[in-house]
């Protein structure tokens, strides 16, 4: 049966979103997080995994996406919906520049420029503590008046299925196979006709205007709001989740993500040795595993159901290429 | 060849890297229905003509015509748009995607187009090709010879006027060489036009009905085959004086 692994990825939804009642808050506060961070895994894939721009400022789009909605709702009092939905539009048009400003670069030299954006972001945040409060933290309206932690869980529940189907719906999508297209060569997609330079801004924008969403939920969730969220440490957690995971795909992205902050909180006993650990997980990924270490479990559990001869039948976008050589 | 019929025209293209001349004052005229070959020793500045006239390069002076439409600054993607499809001197494909998106991606580019006409014409092509039973594997895996098949394939999704093919023939085996150049030929009698830059002399000369020969950024001569191989000039360029 076709899409099998589809019935079994709702069933495992359906359960965790009936049994999430039963859950501790400690824990909850950690799925809650860990859905954060899958929000933001997923988007940075899209950004450097299919179109193959490494960018460094991902964390930071997060923060301006969370300063912005908080200090509309703060100065406004409009609804914290609308300030989040405002944060998006900031990250996407802020996105939409950075993408134009650096539509010649790539790899390293890309990487370097949105590094020094994120701290541009990360020292006006600071600095700035007039608006912002500064590395005191500025406080922020919960987006529920509840002692649970249940609705924010249902929340970011919500908030990550609406990204991956958005970001699913684009991956699969003739655009996403563009993007993969620049990701390999950008001079042969240009010879194939396709605009690079417009693709390029507009997955910068997209996956921007998502890490505005989860930077602004993350500000009416947890309730005060630091210019280190957009930091380098932040960012480079964010790298080994998604590279852990396996950066190509979204769905090993957010397994990546998920994965890395429920062990960070199971490794909480060993202090911060637990980082070190992550980082020896990484090495070992990038040595052994350059797909990530989720990718061949879910390339397994796509299957699931298909006949053994159903690989011709695959839709292009879906077949995989085999390592071998013909 | 009518005016009516000429679909690429560079006129006066010159181009400058540093200090090197690699195009000086070059006009280059492709009619339909053309099979030029071009030739020239290493840096001649074939391939930076090939770049213009492609939309890959902005030449300093002079303009690039396509039907009559001057083409100055639009990218690359426009003159694939309007029937211009090239392939690279160092085959340049999407490696980590398989041979069959190599060629949707192309395919998908053209307006109006749709996932289940892009892959039957893809499939169409690959059978064309001899590369049907390969299209689940990655492009990367294919073999040097394959990989300028399907560079071709890739060029003739684009359903384009004019296919320009930089060294098609370099480090192909004999065979594979052979059964690129039977494609070549049948898809020139279906009505494409080709220039082909390579340095394979007998393929160039079994293929070419206009031979055009670059030496030291310039055109050198333009002709029938048989005039272009007797010319001094042209023996002069190649032998280095």
């Amino acid at each position: 049966m076709r899409g099998f692994h589809l019935y079994v990825l709702a069933a495992a939804a359906l359960l965790a979103l009936v049994l999430a009642g039963r859950m501790n808050q400690y824990w909850m506060h950690v799925a809650i997080i860990a859905m954060f961070y899958a929000i933001l895994a997923s988007s940075w894939s899209l950004l450097a995994g299919y179109a193959g721009l490494f960018s460094l400022g991902h964390m930071a789009f997060a923060s301006v996406g969370g300063y912005t909605s908080a200090l509309l709702v703060k100065w406004l009092a409009i609804p914290i919906p609308l300030g989040m939905a405002a944060g998006v539009t900031m990250c996407f048009l802020l996105g939409a520049l950075i993408g134009f400003v650096c539509l010649r670069m790539s790899g390293p030299y890309l990487a370097i420029f949105t590094l020094g954006f994120a701290e541009i972001v990360r020292i006006t945040f600071s600095t700035e503590d007039d608006v912002t409060a500064g590395m005191a933290g500025l406080h922020t309206e919960p987006l529920f008046n509840a002692v649970s932690r249940l609705p924010y869980f249902y929340t970011a529940f919500g908030l990550l299925a609406l990204a991956l189907a958005l970001m699913g719906a684009l991956a699969r999508s003739r655009w996403g196979l563009f993007l993969r297209a620049i990701r390999e060569d950008e001079q042969a997609a240009a010879a194939s006709g396709i605009a690079v330079a417009r693709f390029r801004i507009l997955v910068f924008a997209i996956a921007s205007g998502f890490a505005g969403l989860a930077g602004g939920f993350y500000a009416h969730y947890i309730g005060i709001l630091t210019p280190s969220l957009g930091g380098l440490d932040l960012m480079a957690l964010l790298v080994v989740m998604t590279v852990i995971g396996g950066m190509e795909r979204l769905p090993t992205a957010v397994g990546g993500a998920v994965a890395v902050e429920f062990l960070l909180e199971l490794l909480r006993e060993y202090g911060q040795w637990r980082l070190p650990i992550f980082g020896v997980i990484l090495l070992l990924t990038m040595r052994f595993a350059r797909n990530g270490l989720l990718t061949p479990i879910w390339l397994q559990f796509v299957r699931l159901g298909e006949p053994q001869l159903a690989v011709a039948t695959v839709p292009a976008p879906e077949v995989e290429g085999k390592d071998q050589r013909a | 060849m009518s005016e009516n019929g000429c679909l690429v025209q560079g006129a006066g293209l010159t181009k400058r890297f540093g200090g090197i001349l690699a195009n000086h004052g070059v006009d280059f005229q492709v009619d339909k229905g053309d099979l030029i070959g071009l030739i020239g020793p290493n840096g001649s500045g074939k391939t930076t003509l090939i770049h213009t006239l492609t939309g890959h390069l902005a030449s300093d002076s002079g303009h690039v015509t396509i039907r009559g439409k001057r083409m100055s600054g639009r990218p690359a993607h426009v003159f694939a748009g309007m029937g211009v499809a090239r392939t690279f001197q160092l085959t340049q494909l999407f490696g980590r995607m398989t041979v069959l998106e190599n060629l949707l991606v192309p395919g998908l580019s053209r307006p109006r187009s749709s996932w289940p006409d892009a892959i039957r014409r893809a499939r169409g092509y690959l059978d064309f090709l001899k590369l049907g039973h390969l299209e689940h594997l990655n492009a990367k895996n294919l073999s040097g010879g394959q990989q300028k098949l399907l560079e071709l394939g890739r060029c003739l999704m684009l359903e384009p006027d004019v296919l320009f093919l930089d060294e098609p023939f370099a480090g192909v085996h004999p065979r594979l060489r052979d059964e690129l150049i039977t494609r070549i030929q049948e898809l020139h009698k279906s009505g494409r036009t080709f220039v082909v830059v390579d340095h394979d002399m007998e393929s160039i000369l079994r293929i070419s009905q206009r031979l055009v020969v670059m030496a030291r950024g310039r055109k050198i001569a333009d002709g029938p085959p048989s005039e272009v191989r007797t010319d001094q000039t042209v023996l002069a360029a190649y032998a280095g004086l």
